[in-house]
């Protein structure tokens, strides 16, 4: 038992802070054109564009302690914005169930961040009940494409998305997780309908899409026609460890003591007050356990191991965490917290508070809501059948 | 970056383990804690010859040299059997002192006989106005033409009646909370104006009241302590509060079992108990809260024999999310045995009566946050 990192793991790290460092953004230059060269920069470092990719499609091929390495660094350096939709949640699917023409065909845009791309999965009638989904594709009597109706909902950045890629129910003959088709869907044309939803903090970034009538050509079916429920299960066993967000929790508890202490009360700051220091006390804690917790499950990961029962709790824990920070960060604004106009009044990281922690009550629903991730290690580890 | 048990520990680990299976059922358990002594002698023969009360003894000592980390490795398998034998008091407490206070002559003496098992110790550091503090101490060590005269009180000292002897923080200067001018004796049990009150705790084990009265204690007998004698019992508290972590969650993890399997055999409205989702998810969080203590009690094992008593912070973090997630799994073991749980006869309630007593030692879970909030 040892915490050490190798000498490799050392070298790594250290070049990984030099080139974060070497390209961060300077404030006054043109912010598009160094994200869009920062990825260019990365590649060329051999794949740090693409971490999570196979090192056959072009990734970095690193071991669990690397990916680990490079979330610490990410989380304290400026990096550029990125989605993960495309990058972490179509690519591998492609990858696994795509044919060698649709890899060449949207794999290269994905990684270049050309194309912004959606993900048509809940329904209106199909939440953490996803299988239960009905929006309906049948085939044309030629056998060319498909004709798409139905309503998906909570898509995210839909109003900005090039291309969404759905679940589609192609046959409702047999249980319903079976008669599942995976499609790619071009966003910008007649019969699709983007209506905004404006969550509770006020922000719109998830939307409710109309899809009438919608042509989608048969190539654009990714592997075979009824069988994408297993492709989705795929997936989500593959975004597993990225939800828990360790690394940036440990910053923003940083962040988090920085902004309390400077919260003036009596001749002290907020962090004097024993009731909220003993509430960021307990946070810590059950931080410093997580990252433990997930370096358990990278250690037996780099071993070659399968995943231990100690990573299923990740993503529930993670998520917990992070809504605890936006909890205390709203508590250590005070009344300031509530403020939304363009300018800030009172402490300047109160600005939005409020609107952050209610926005951040999605965490523990998006992704399988806590309660399908205690079902799921009720039955999958715990060995209790539903 | 590794948390996989080396060899040597794989095999230490498996040893306990057979020995908790093969000799340590339930109801012999609980006929030994009826005994006069309140554990088995057979037992603590069977510890010192098979190597593990000298695990972290150095090998000068005729010990295995072992870190906390082999130490967690035992106490972790010890956990599951609710050991009643003074391991923790003798070979953990008594042998830390020794190792971090005692100089040569003291070390060759003691611990080689703690290792052998023929001499069992324990550590009398509590008094009853310091409540969780090391360094509140009132008893006092005058020096005299003999040596030093001990007067004063200990509380609630593990297997004291059983002792040969006893590791006593006392104050040779300096105001009752002051952390200098504490000082460590060996202070034998049989000695005069020893008085001791023997009593029985709620989880099985042995404690005593302990009064000193004009104690001569030889000059030989303080441990020499070169960095003080309250950093050497600090330094104690530490590995101890290792050692409970790691008796809890081997305590823990047979709760979280036991409860899966037991809503699994039981049926009530024409069905497995465990086929009700309120039931499954409430276990869910006993099997997260344990995954999360094993975690931390890895974090502080391995940051402590790293880094000694800097990684302090660490053991205070563990402290408290041992106390507070062994209650948790405790109750909801309990309340998810129904009935049947509120028994002795299933080993639920044992287990829970002794999770709730280590939360109690060495500070509870709210002492401990406090501390590391600083």
């Amino acid at each position: 038992m040892d915490i050490d990192l190798n000498s490799d793991d050392l070298h790594f790290q250290k070049s990984v802070r030099q080139f974060l460092s070497d390209n961060s953004y300077v404030a006054g230059n043109d912010y598009s054109e160094w994200r869009l060269n920062w990825f260019r920069l990365a590649r060329d470092q051999g794949g740090w564009d693409v971490p999570k990719w196979p090192e056959k499609f072009g990734g970095p091929g690193w071991t669990p302690t690397q990916h680990y390495i490079w979330e610490q660094e990410t989380a304290r350096a400026q990096t550029p914005w990125d989605l993960p939709f495309g990058l972490s949640m179509l690519a591998p699917v492609l990858m696994n169930y795509g044919s060698e023409e649709q890899q060449q065909r949207f794999l290269p845009d994905i990684r270049d961040r050309k194309v912004n791309w959606c993900q048509g999965y809940s329904e209106p009638n199909a939440g953490s009940d996803l299988a239960n989904l009905k929006t309906k594709a049948e085939l044309s009597a030629d056998g060319s494409h498909y004709v798409v109706n139905g309503t998906k909902i909570w898509t995210t950045l839909a109003h900005i998305a090039d291309w969404i890629f759905c679940l589609t129910r192609t046959d409702d003959s047999g249980k319903k997780q079976d008669g599942i088709t995976f499609l790619l869907i071009p966003m910008k044309q007649a019969g699709i309908e983007v209506k905004p939803i404006i969550t509770l903090g006020g922000a719109h970034s998830v939307n409710m899409v109309h899809l009438t009538d919608v042509k989608v050509p048969v190539e654009n079916r990714v592997g075979e026609e009824g069988k994408a429920w297993t492709y989705a299960k795929g997936l989500l066993a593959h975004e597993r460890t990225g939800l828990a967000g360790i690394s940036r929790s440990l910053v923003a508890l940083e962040k988090l003591r920085k902004q309390a202490g400077s919260v003036t009360r009596g001749n002290g700051s907020l962090l004097d007050d024993p009731s909220y220091r003993l509430k960021v006390a307990e946070l810590e804690v059950e931080l410093m356990a997580t990252e433990f917790t997930e370096l358990r499950s990278l250690a037996s990961a780099a071993a070659g191991a399968e995943p231990g029962p100690e990573s299923s709790i990740l993503k529930l824990k993670g998520t917990e965490i992070q809504q605890r920070l936006q909890k205390l960060t709203v508590e250590a604004g005070g009344i300031y917290s509530a403020a939304w106009g363009a300018t800030p009044v009172g402490h300047t990281f109160a600005h939005g508070g409020m609107s952050g922690y209610l926005a951040s009550r999605a965490y523990t629903i998006y992704g399988g809501a806590s309660e399908v991730q205690r079902d799921v290690i009720a039955k999958n580890v715990l060995g209790l059948k539903k | 970056m590794n948390f996989d048990l080396s060899p040597e520990q794989q095999l230490l680990s498996d040893s306990v383990e057979r020995f908790i299976t093969d000799q340590y059922p339930l109801d012999q358990r609980q006929l030994t804690v009826l005994s006069e002594q309140g554990f088995s002698s057979e037992h603590w023969q069977t510890m010192a010859e098979l190597g593990w009360l000298g695990a972290s003894i150095p090998e000068q000592y005729q010990g295995f040299g072992g870190t906390q980390a082999d130490t967690m490795v035992l106490m972790e398998q010890l956990g599951k059997g609710l050991v009643l034998e003074p391991f923790f008091a003798s070979a953990v407490l008594a042998a830390s002192a020794l190792k971090y206070g005692g100089n040569e002559a003291q070390q060759s003496h003691w611990l080689p006989q703690i290792a052998d098992g023929s001499k069992q110790l324990s550590l009398a550091y509590a008094e009853q106005q310091g409540r969780f503090d090391l360094h509140d101490v009132l008893t006092r060590a005058e020096a005299g033409d003999q040596g030093f005269v001990l007067n004063g009180r200990k509380s609630m000292v593990l297997h004291a009646a059983s002792a040969d002897a006893l590791i006593v923080s006392a104050r040779t200067t300096g105001a009752q909370t002051e952390k200098a001018g504490i000082d460590l004796f060996v202070v034998d049990t049989q000695a005069d104006g020893v008085t001791i009150h023997d009593f029985p705790t709620v989880d099985g084990l042995r404690a005593a009241e302990i009064e000193f009265t004009n104690v001569v204690v030889a000059a030989e007998n303080k441990l020499a302590c070169p960095e003080g004698g309250f950093t050497a019992l600090n330094r104690v508290a530490i590995d101890g509060i290792l050692a409970l972590a790691a008796e809890a969650v081997g305590a823990m993890e047979v709760l979280y079992k036991d409860t899966v399997a037991y809503t699994q055999e039981r049926e009530q409205f024409d069905r497995p108990l465990s086929d009700f989702q309120v039931l499954q998810h409430r276990m869910v969080d006993m099997f997260m809260e344990y995954e999360q203590c094993k975690s931390m009690l890895y974090r502080a094992t391995l940051e402590v024999v790293q880094q000694g008593d800097a990684a302090q912070r660490t053991v205070h973090a563990l402290k408290y999310l041992i106390g507070k997630n062994g209650i948790f799994i405790g109750e909801n073991a309990v309340q998810l045995h129904g009935g049947m749980g509120m028994t002795e006869e299933l080993r639920v309630a044992h287990y829970f009566k002794r999770l709730l007593v280590i939360d109690a030692q060495f500070g509870n879970h709210d002492y401990h946050l406090a501390q590391f909030a600083g």
